[in-house]
């Protein structure tokens, strides 16, 4: 049985999640990457939000795994396990 | 009419019959293909203004290829009728299909997301349908959406839809408005413009009547129905209807429209994500467990109306819009739009009729290029983000710091300056863009360098006589001018200094802050270096350095006057480590010899403890005779010169840091060039400029172009 991945989303995100703050969709991912094409397979506005044209995560947004940042496990290799919940948040920053 | 010949279309037999007149199937003897011809109604009283009015939005849109979209192949008038001419759908409308007990959801769905995508088409080419109703929407026989009447209920529904919104409380028969009222939007009843969320309204209530076979808001009168869509909840949907496809729904019909979906494309994609399935689960509120935050959104609309003139502000907070009149003493100021978002670049589109506003955009979640038809009561915000660097280059967009209008006879062609320093040009009006290959592979490229600002190119600059010239300003590269409309790049920079590099004047390397042309006399341009006062007059074959009594010639911003070559302003800065208006004194510069001489404009400018900067684009002319002036500081004030620059008023202040100020009359001819406007009852003696007040819009003395 999957056990749907759970997606937590921004306040300025939701416009393109049909205003969900939360989503969880049934897949199978085994990294952060695969999760992430799941969701923009769906929410396919998320995609440029989250990442530059050439694929890296932008430099202000952190992407937590359970409570650990991806910037600490990986990145975007980070390993994913079934009904992994993934939290996009905007970093403090910015004057 | 059967039998009849309208144009080239024999009439083989009468089909339907709708609020404009009655539709027929006809033989096309040209093309020798079926067609349906909707012959307009005589009662339904065009006159010439609307019956052009009518030609021109169907021109529009014949323009809208898309499979959901009933394509309008002509429109044409004969012996005084007036006919429209049509793809012929053969079908049931999804009113006939719904009946009593609705659709299942699945077919909801599948609908649903024809008619979006439909929808977000159109409403990209700028087009609103207006009158989108489950009668004009057609299923064919394989399943396939056919949205009728895109664009034509403007002009042809015009008697309905103004009867009802000026009047609709006197409204005692449902009937009169033949199934039109109950899809209207709050704002349509109000009196306000239909614009795209009012049919993302209309689409909600396709939705309900199509999941339920009831409307959201009934009664039995005209007066009920209208009550019901200001006032009422529409009736819960429970099982069948699946939660998700009840909150897009219910989304849609939000009565403020700044709460409804924004685009027809996120209606498209929720709708698609519920048809996928894969979605089992999801919220649409806050996630409950986690602390709260309070944030008020607070936008404010400058309702714009023909010959208002606007001043576009893009801060490092956002973008405002500011509306007066010709006096342009009194102002409505509009924003903040883009909250917290630096908004470098702004410009104005009025080709071709249009009256588009552009606005960059940059935070965190990344760059867009957006754009509003109404005056800021609604912007594009492109799933994907339009500009973008190929794969290949290895590069990501990180801002867009220039927008450039393309020659007026191409209204089609924008340019956008972006950092890190490329240029990217469009010619489907921002549908797609693309790199610019002759400058990003210019072989100079990697030796550009970041100014304190970012490697950005800032300046695209287009030769008003030669079509194929075209400049570009780099900061830190230079000026590079192309002859062969963007295939070969050359390095212009003759003549200019580059204090922070070994050799003082490289072939390139410069850090120039800002190019002008001026359209009457293009070989000529000016150029406000980081050090550096220049003017070209051989198309930047050489540069000569004009700074002759300027305080200092540091500075940003350049601006040309628009009639006369001779006459330039520059708001000069103390240096490079002290980027601040020379002595605590804002003072605008002008030269009305070429730059031979300089004088100071204070009159009315802050001339103690004001360490204010004017940046690169922070300043425009507008068009009236005598010419306006306006800029903006990084402090937040706006100031403004109705005399040429002699005496200034404070327009506004307490705005975030300004980094773009342009100007644009609503309605004004269209054209690239600024050309010469008497404002006969502009100003006056009035001698102030008291901000944010209400102003009363006067059509007596219109400027005609925008700078």
């Amino acid at each position: 049985m999957i056990v749907p991945i759970t997606f937590h989303i921004p306040d300025a995100l939701r416009e393109f999640t049909a205003g969900r703050g939360r989503v969880e969709i049934e897949c199978s991912p085994t990294t952060l990457a695969d999760a992430l094409s799941a969701l923009w397979t769906h929410y396919p506005g998320v995609r440029d939000r989250l990442v530059t044209e050439q694929g890296q995560v932008r430099q202000h947004i952190n992407i937590f795994i359970g409570d650990e940042n991806v910037r600490y496990t990986g990145g975007l290799a980070s390993p994913i396990s079934s009904g992994s919940k993934i939290s996009i948040v905007p970093a403090v920053s910015g004057g | 009419m059967i039998g009849q010949v309208l144009g080239h279309y024999r009439i083989v037999a009468k089909i339907g019959e709708g609020g404009m007149g009655f539709v027929y199937r006809a033989y096309d003897e040209v093309l020798h293909r079926d067609v349906a011809v909707k012959v307009v109604n005589k009662d339904a009283r065009l006159d010439a203004s609307a019956s052009q009015s009518l030609l021109h939005e169907a021109r529009a849109s014949s323009s809208l290829a898309h499979p959901n979209i009933c394509t309008i192949h002509e429109v044409g008038e004969t012996d005084g009728e007036l006919y429209i001419v049509m793809e012929l759908v053969e079908g049931k409308s999804l009113r006939a299909m719904t009946g009593d007990a609705g659709l299942p959801p699945e077919s909801v769905l599948r609908y649903g997301v024809q008619i979006a995508s439909a929808l977000a088409r159109a409403h990209d080419r700028g087009i609103v349908h207006r009158d989108l109703k489950t009668a004009n929407i057609v299923i064919t026989a394989d399943g396939l959406v056919k949205v009728l009447d895109f664009g034509l209920a403007k002009q042809v529904g015009s008697g309905i839809f103004e009867g009802t919104t000026r009047s609709f409380t006197t409204l005692q028969d449902a009937s009169n408005v033949s199934g039109t009222l109950p899809y209207m939007a709050p704002e349509i009843l109000r009196g306000d413009t239909a614009d795209y969320r009012s049919d993302l309204w209309a689409l909600g209530v396709v939705l309900y009547e199509a999941a339920s076979g009831r409307m959201p808001f009934e009664g039995r009168t005209g007066f009920e129905i209208s009550s019901a869509i200001m006032r009422e909840i529409p009736n819960l949907l429970g099982p069948p209807v699946p939660p998700g496809l009840w909150a897009i729904i219910q989304r849609c019909l939000t009565k403020e429209p700044l709460q409804r979906y924004q685009r027809a494309a996120e209606v498209q994609a929720a709708l698609e994500a519920i048809q996928s399935g894969a979605i089992v689960s999801s919220d649409a509120g806050p996630d409950q467990s986690a602390p709260r935050t309070t944030v008020l959104h607070s936008v404010r609309h400058a309702h714009v109306k023909k010959g208002d003139f606007l001043l576009l502000v893009g801060t490092t907070k956002g973008a405002f819009i500011l509306r007066s009149n010709a006096q342009r003493s009194r102002w409505d100021v509009g924003g903040p739009y883009f909250h917290g978002h630096n908004v470098y670049a702004m410009a104005y589109d009025d080709r071709g009729g249009q009256h588009r506003i552009w606005a960059s955009t940059q935070n965190y979640w990344g760059t867009l290029l957006r754009s509003s038809d109404d005056f800021g009561k609604s912007w594009t915000n492109p799933q994907q983000a339009p500009i973008r660097f190929p794969s290949d280059t290895g590069v990501s967009l990180k801002n867009i710091w220039q927008i450039t209008l393309g020659r007026p006879e191409e209204p089609n062609v924008l340019y956008c300056g972006v950092e890190p320093a490329a240029l990217f040009e469009t010619r489907d009006a921002g549908e797609t863009w693309s790199l610019v290959r002759g400058l990003f592979d210019h072989p100079h490229r990697p030796r550009w360098m970041p100014g304190n600002g970012g490697l950005a190119l800032h300046s695209v600059v287009l030769d008003p006589a030669d079509k194929q010239r075209m400049y570009v300003a780099i900061s830190a590269g230079g000026v590079y001018r192309t002859n062969d409309g963007g295939s070969n790049w050359s390095a212009q920079n003759r003549g200019i200094r580059a204090m922070f590099m070994p050799d003082k004047y490289p072939e390139f390397g410069q850090c120039v802050h800002k190019i002008a042309i001026h359209p009457g006399r293009p070989e000529r341009l000016f150029l406000q270096n980081h050090w550096g006062l220049y003017r070209s007059d051989n198309c930047a074959e050489s540069w000569t350095d004009i700074a002759n009594g300027v305080p200092s010639d540091f500075g940003f911003t350049v601006l040309v006057h628009p009639r006369n070559p001779d006459c330039v302003y520059v708001v000069p800065v103390e240096s490079d480590e002290f980027r601040c208006a020379c002595d605590g004194r804002l003072r605008v510069y002008r030269t009305r010899n070429g730059g031979a001489s300089w004088e100071p404009l204070v009159r009315g400018l802050p001339q103690k403890r004001a360490y204010e900067t004017v940046l690169r684009d922070a300043m425009t002319a507008d068009s009236f005779d005598p010419v306006g002036i306006y800029f903006g500081t990084r402090s937040g004030q706006l100031f403004g010169s109705r005399d040429e620059g002699r005496t200034w008023q404070k327009i506004l202040d307490g705005l975030p840091s300004v980094v773009c100020v342009r100007n644009a009359v609503f309605e004004g001819a269209s054209g690239l060039w600024p050309t010469s406007h008497k404002a006969a009852s502009a100003p006056k003696s009035r001698s102030r400029f008291p901000s944010t007040r209400q102003s009363r819009p006067t059509n007596r003395s219109r400027p005609t172009k925008k700078r």
